[in-house]
């Protein structure tokens, strides 16, 4: 699904990630872990194609093709979606516009029409109505005026109904309570299938309580220093990053 | 100095039609004698120069014309006037008879001529004003004795056939105490000719009245118009205004609040395009005169191409206005490197417990709206015209009459999308 080689990634006149290699099968949800400035949101903004943050060398793979050409819209009508750590208010622009210009390019993309308006709403108070979301949400403009949790749960709203085949969710527990948490969970969870993949990126190990993950990584100065399966969450947890973070670079 | 011939002009005044009209005319031409039209070292048009239309106003003064109507402009006009829900009056090349014929009702209308309505004469001398009162063959009286079912429509349109058109309009209305009015301005002009329209407007909301007006300036790009509207306000009394400048070669506007009274309130704001060739210039002015008053105005503007924009808003809190409010907002999406704007707040204020406060911007398109429109698969040009719009539509949201607002938007998108395909095909 995605396959990063040796990635480097400049912003600005720093290199942040110096090598980092990754990859990610169907069906599996990844954890990647990591201090403040290790390179995490580096990574999910490299990957969706964000133009500040250049590909100095290395590449990144998805679905078999490498995508460190093509134009963020591009990488989403491939089926890569990603989940930003801060959702961005567009007041002016309806929540409901952008859910369905979104979900008409993937349509397009597939060689399909354009949903009806009546499907469109049924689709989108469906999904709502697993994350918790009150429907007045819709007609609002996007993330205007949302609480922390609301724009949060708008992020895996918008991922709920476009499907992506690879979801990058950047820091989305971060400035959750407890049942946002939960929501946001069990809007990842129904998503999870064999044919998607799903990679967390997170500071905490909260997250993680309410999402299994495959497996879980960590990133240390712009590269992936150690891997495991999901019990290395809870070990890092408890002892913190330095252990890995030094026996990596012993 | 940006000089009229004044004797062309004594010769063209003492041609008009004569009656109540003349003693004003005789002050005019002496004022406009002393000062001329404004120029850029007049500090209130700094930024706008009006010797281009000074150039106009002299040609035409050589060959007074009025064209007929055109073929276009007929259809244009039939185009508004078939928004439904409006009470269509149309003034088309000055003419003002149309209007002047319809039987009196709630609403009745007169020359004011003939009118025992005497403007108020503190703006004659202003010399857009003065130009307005010495050209002027005769202007029209609204009373507004009862509120009006429907939305009044201004439809005002000139048509610049064979020769350079020159077109003065001037409009009182009076809203009796108590009651509410609903007027839409619409301007329009069609023709090849070079065209200069100048507007003088005054509006008298008594005690306890109300207006919702919205102004709308769709001019040809060759065609260039100022306006002044002065609405004064006595206890209790409230203005809402929206206004659409989305047309024109050069458009300036004055518009003047005066808040006599306790209880006075308005609240308006202001949408303006420009692109490659085209100058606007909003200028208003708010006069809390005493309080608890209230203004509150947010004018938005978006440039493209090599054009400018000028936006100055200035509230002035008279002594002893203690309870007044005022707030202004002017913001500008800069889209192109050869667009400029002269945004300037100002806020004079001899009085002690006031609430006031400014906010302007100048910016660009978000990029972090912008990336994240993208990574939701938009295209980037369609991520740019939906951020344009949504800048827009913060506006467009307040328009106060509903019956035109499918109109407007539609025209809104007409507008952008057209400004918008020429300057990425540049």
């Amino acid at each position: 699904m995605l396959k990063i080689d040796n990635l480097h990634v400049r912003t600005g006149d720093a290199e942040i990630l110096h090598g980092l290699t990754l990859e990610v099968n169907a069906g599996e949800v990844h954890a990647i872990m990591g201090p403040n400035g290790s390179g995490k949101s580096t990574l999910a903004q490299a990957v969706a194609g964000h133009e500040d943050y250049e590909i100095t060398e290395g590449t990144i793979e998805f679905l078999g093709q490498d995508i460190g050409e093509l134009d963020p819209e591009e990488r989403a009508r491939e089926g890569l979606f990603l989940g930003f750590q801060y959702p961005v208010e567009i007041p002016g622009v309806n929540n409901a516009y952008l859910l369905k210009a979104a979900l008409n390019a993937k349509r397009k993309q597939a060689g399909e029409g354009e949903i009806d308006a009546y499907e469109f709403l049924k689709l989108a108070r469906e999904k709502m109505a697993l994350l918790d979301m009150d429907p007045k949400f819709l007609n609002r403009g996007v993330n205007e005026g949302f609480s922390g949790g609301e724009k949060k749960r708008n992020e895996i709203l918008q991922m709920a109904v476009l499907e992506p085949k690879l979801a990058i969710l950047d820091e989305t527990d971060s400035g959750l309570d407890i049942d946002a948490l939960k929501a946001v969970a069990q809007g990842v969870n129904a998503l999870r299938s064999p044919d998607r993949a799903i990679v967390l990126v997170t500071h905490y190990q909260r997250l993680l309580d309410y999402i299994t993950p495959d497996v879980v990584h960590v990133l240390s100065a712009g590269r992936i220093v150690h891997s495991g399966d999901k019990s290395l969450a809870t070990e890092l947890e408890d002892r913190g990053y330095d252990w890995v973070v030094e026996a990596a670079s012993a | 100095m940006n000089a009229l011939d004044i004797d062309k002009l004594r010769a063209h005044v003492a041609g008009l039609p004569g009656g109540g009209l003349d003693a004003i005319r005789q002050q005019a031409v002496a004022a406009l004698a002393r000062t001329g039209l404004p120029s850029t070292r007049d500090e209130a048009f700094k930024y706008t120069d009006l010797s281009e239309i000074g150039a106009l106003s002299r040609a035409w003064l050589e060959q007074p014309t009025r064209p007929p109507i055109s073929a276009e402009a007929a259809r244009r006009i039939d185009e508004v006037t078939a928004t439904g829900g409006i009470d269509w009056l149309v003034i088309a090349n000055g003419d003002l008879n149309a209007v002047l014929a319809r039987p009196a009702g709630p609403v009745s209308f007169e020359r004011l001529s003939e009118s025992l309505h005497r403007p108020r004469p503190a703006s004659a001398l202003e010399p857009l004003t003065a130009l307005n009162a010495a050209l002027l063959e005769d202007g029209l009286v609204i009373r507004v004795d009862a509120s009006p079912e429907q939305p009044l429509g201004l439809l005002v349109i000139d048509d610049a056939g064979d020769a350079p058109g020159l077109s003065q309009l001037r409009i009182d209305i009076e809203v009796a105490a108590g009651q509410s009015l609903e007027f839409v301005e619409y301007y329009l002009s069609t023709g090849e000719e070079a065209h200069y329209s100048n507007a003088v407007l005054q509006l008298d909301l008594r005690e306890g009245s109300s207006a919702r007006h919205l102004r709308l300036q769709d001019r040809d790009v060759r065609h260039s118009q100022t306006q002044r509207l002065d609405v004064r306000l006595e206890r209790d009394a409230a203005f809402t205004s929206a206004s659409f400048d989305l047309g024109g070669r050069l458009t300036r506007n004055d518009l003047n609040v005066d808040l006599t009274s306790p209880g006075s309130s308005a609240e308006f704001s202001g949408l303006y395009l420009s692109a490659d060739g085209q100058h606007v210039d909003n200028h208003t002015r708010v006069d809390h005169r005493t309080g608890p008053t209230v203004s509150r105005q947010e004018y938005r503007g978006i440039l493209f191409g090599r054009s400018r924009a000028v936006w100055n808003g200035k509230a002035m809190v008279h002594e002893g206005a203690d309870g007044t409010d005022a707030q202004q907002a002017n913001h500008n999406l800069l889209l192109s490197e050869h667009a400029e704007i002269d945004t300037k707040p100002e806020l004079e204020i001899y009085a002690e417990d006031v609430r006031c406060a400014h906010g302007t911007t100048v910016g660009q398109l978000d990029d972090r709206a912008l990336f994240y429109l993208r990574s939701r698969g938009l295209d980037a040009d369609d991520a740019r015209r939906l951020l344009v719009h949504a800048f827009a539509a913060e506006i467009l949201s307040a328009a106060p009459i509903d019956a035109i607002a499918p109109h407007l938007e539609a025209l809104l998108d007409t507008r952008l999308t057209a400004i918008d395909d020429v300057s990425l095909s540049v």
